[in-house]
């Protein structure tokens, strides 16, 4: 009991001590899982609003897949992505395994499904005469889709807030492409995986409270967002 | 404007919608009026580009409505309104621009025309989740013409209103339309509404236009009984042409015999079609010149709207509409004896098989 409390302490020192280490570890860990949930946005909501909208063939199944997408253990993401990165694998002319880019690639990769399948139900949500109504204001299909979607931001926002959730605190994929390299792309997660092993309770705990600290900004600031539009 | 040909729209539930033509001019106001079912928002649909028909031709302004090529021309030209008014989570005055926005216009003048048309300025700092259900359908209406549109489709534009509020947006409507002179097609299940608006008229029935033309004829000389019935005519009476003189036919009916002007030849079987409004009721046998007169007793008398429909047996069941002063002043109630007259030329008779 008294390692735990005494972890706890050190942890809290360690933070406010101002180690230059662990804050560039702590802007790691944001810079790569903010860009991917930006990209995977940026992608995956308006693909959500036009799957949502759109008859196609198969279009129940591609939902499914996309469904399904949002439970891809990030292992698996991680081990794909690293596959094609490495030196022999078809993207290994970029030179990107190992690097903060790879770590964004796979996280993109993880949170699309999720952003794109919660914009699909978003938009389901809206009224199908809703979306015809403004087509025939003169709105093209992407115009539509646009108008619908700003319609549901406070739902497109909890789909963002979902995708961020997850990305920050993903582990195995950023350990794979990342692979954990000191300076480089050590982030939270796998930094206090790696403390925890090593036995270094202070520092993991350390490790753990600034990225439950993040976190905890990253969706506060999302949510005044959010109830500030509702 | 309009025109269209043979047109044919297959639902997954059997239904079926086929309009063998239907021409809309410009500058006009055209009103499909039908029971609900009939097929009405989904004709207006196919007009809106909203559904693609299995068959037949579209002509709008001119050009092939149904090549892809045209949609968004088409669409832009026009403006369409529905029963809901779907108005935007934003200010009036940004729902109002939205049609332009889309179009990459920008044009305060236009918005603040449109919403003065509709008497709305006052809102337009508003946002339009906070309008009442009348200011929503004027919101929707101004929308509707901000972008001055060649063509407005109009889908049960005030089924969700009071008369009251239906009343002054509808002479509001009118105007506007006089100002634009745009072409205005709108569906409608309200008959009242449609005879107020419209200068044509067609009646859609189970997927079939069944007829279309002035609204006065339409209301007046019904082409069949179901069109008889869901235009108003409340008291049609199977019966036989005994004998023409002239124009004038001697009909039998339930063992009376009614005086009509029509070109019905003896022997023709027909349905008496007779409109509640054009039956005077009184006390004393003098017709005043009307060629039907028939000693009747009151069977039930309810209140409608400012008048009361007055049921009457008088060998075959005659609905009435009456003022309610002439029910007071008569003392019209069940049971009692009244007279009950119409002209021969209010009369109109439909062949029957």
């Amino acid at each position: 009991m008294e390692f735990i409390l005494s972890g706890f302490q050190k942890g809290i020192t360690l933070i406010f001590s101002g180690n230059a280490e662990i804050f560039a570890i702590a802007r790691l860990s944001l810079t790569v899982s903010v860009l991917a949930t930006a990209a995977a946005v940026f992608v995956g909501v308006p693909l959500g609003g036009w799957i949502a909208v759109k008859k196609f063939p198969l279009k129940k199944l591609l939902i499914a897949l996309v469904n399904t997408g949002m439970g891809l253990p990030p292992v698996v993401a991680g081990l794909v992505v690293m596959l094609f990165l490495s030196r022999s694998g078809p993207l290994g002319f970029l030179n990107w395994l190992y690097t903060p880019m790879g770590m964004i690639i796979a996280q993109i990769i993880i949170a699309l499904p999720i952003i794109t399948a919660l914009s699909v139900s978003a938009m389901q949500s809206v009224d199908p005469r809703f979306y015809q109504q403004v087509l025939t204001l003169g709105a093209s299909d992407w115009q539509a889709i646009k108008v619908c979607l700003k319609e549901i931001r406070l739902t497109v926002l909890a789909a963002v807030i979902a995708g961020f959730g997850r990305l920050v605190a993903e582990v195995g994929a950023v350990m794979i492409v990342g692979g954990n390299i000191r300076h480089q792309t050590r982030v939270l997660t796998t930094a206090t995986v790696m403390e925890t092993q090593m036995g270094n309770f202070d520092t993991a705990i350390a490790l753990g409270l600034i990225l439950l600290t993040l976190s905890f900004a990253v969706n506060m600031a999302l949510t005044l967002i959010q109830q500030k539009k509702a | 404007m309009i025109k269209l040909s043979n047109l044919r729209l297959d639902f997954d539930t059997g239904f079926k919608l086929s309009v063998d033509s239907l021409n809309i001019r410009g500058g006009e106001v055209f009103a499909i009026i039908g029971p609900n079912g009939a097929g009405k928002t989904t004709l207006l649909n196919a007009m809106a580009l909203l559904r693609k028909p299995a068959s037949g031709t579209l002509e709008i302004m001119g050009c092939d409505a149904l090549a892809p090529a045209n949609k968004m021309f088409l669409r832009r030209a026009m403006s369409v309104v529905f029963s809901q008014p779907y108005l935007t989570n934003d200010t009036v005055y940004n729902n109002v621009a939205l049609p332009l926005k889309l179009r990459g216009l920008k044009d305060g003048a236009a918005v603040e025309e449109a919403l003065e048309l509709f008497k709305i300025s006052h809102l337009k700092g508003r946002n339009a989740k906070t309008l009442s259900q009348g200011e929503s359908h004027r919101a929707a209406l101004a929308r509707a013409f901000a972008i001055r549109p060649k063509l407005l489709l109009l889908d049960e534009p005030f089924a969700s209103l009071d008369e009251r509020v239906k009343d002054t947006i509808a002479r509001d409507l009118r105007k506007v339309i006089t100002v634009y002179n745009a072409a205005v097609v709108f569906v409608t299940q309200d008959q009242g509404g449609a005879l107020t608006l419209c200068d044509k008229l067609a009646v859609l029935m189970n997927g079939k236009i069944m007829q279309q033309g002035l609204p006065q004829d339409i209301f007046v000389r019904p082409v069949s009984r179901e069109v008889a019935d869901f235009v108003g005519v409340e008291t049609i009476l199977p019966g036989k042409v005994a004998s023409r003189r002239d124009n004038l036919c001697a009909v039998e009916t339930g063992g009376k015999t009614l005086m009509v002007v029509s070109d019905c030849g003896p022997g023709d079987s027909v349905f008496v079609c007779v409109r509640p409004e054009d039956v005077s009721v009184s006390l004393s046998a003098d017709a005043g010149g009307r060629r039907n007169n028939f000693k009747s007793r009151v069977v039930s008398a309810a209140p409608w709207g400012l008048e009361y429909k007055v049921e009457l047996d008088c060998g075959f069941t005659l609905r009435a509409a009456v003022t309610k002063q002439l029910v007071d002043g008569l003392g019209i109630k069940p049971g009692a004896e009244v007279y009950a007259s119409f002209k021969a030329t209010a009369l109109h008779l439909i062949r029957r098989a």
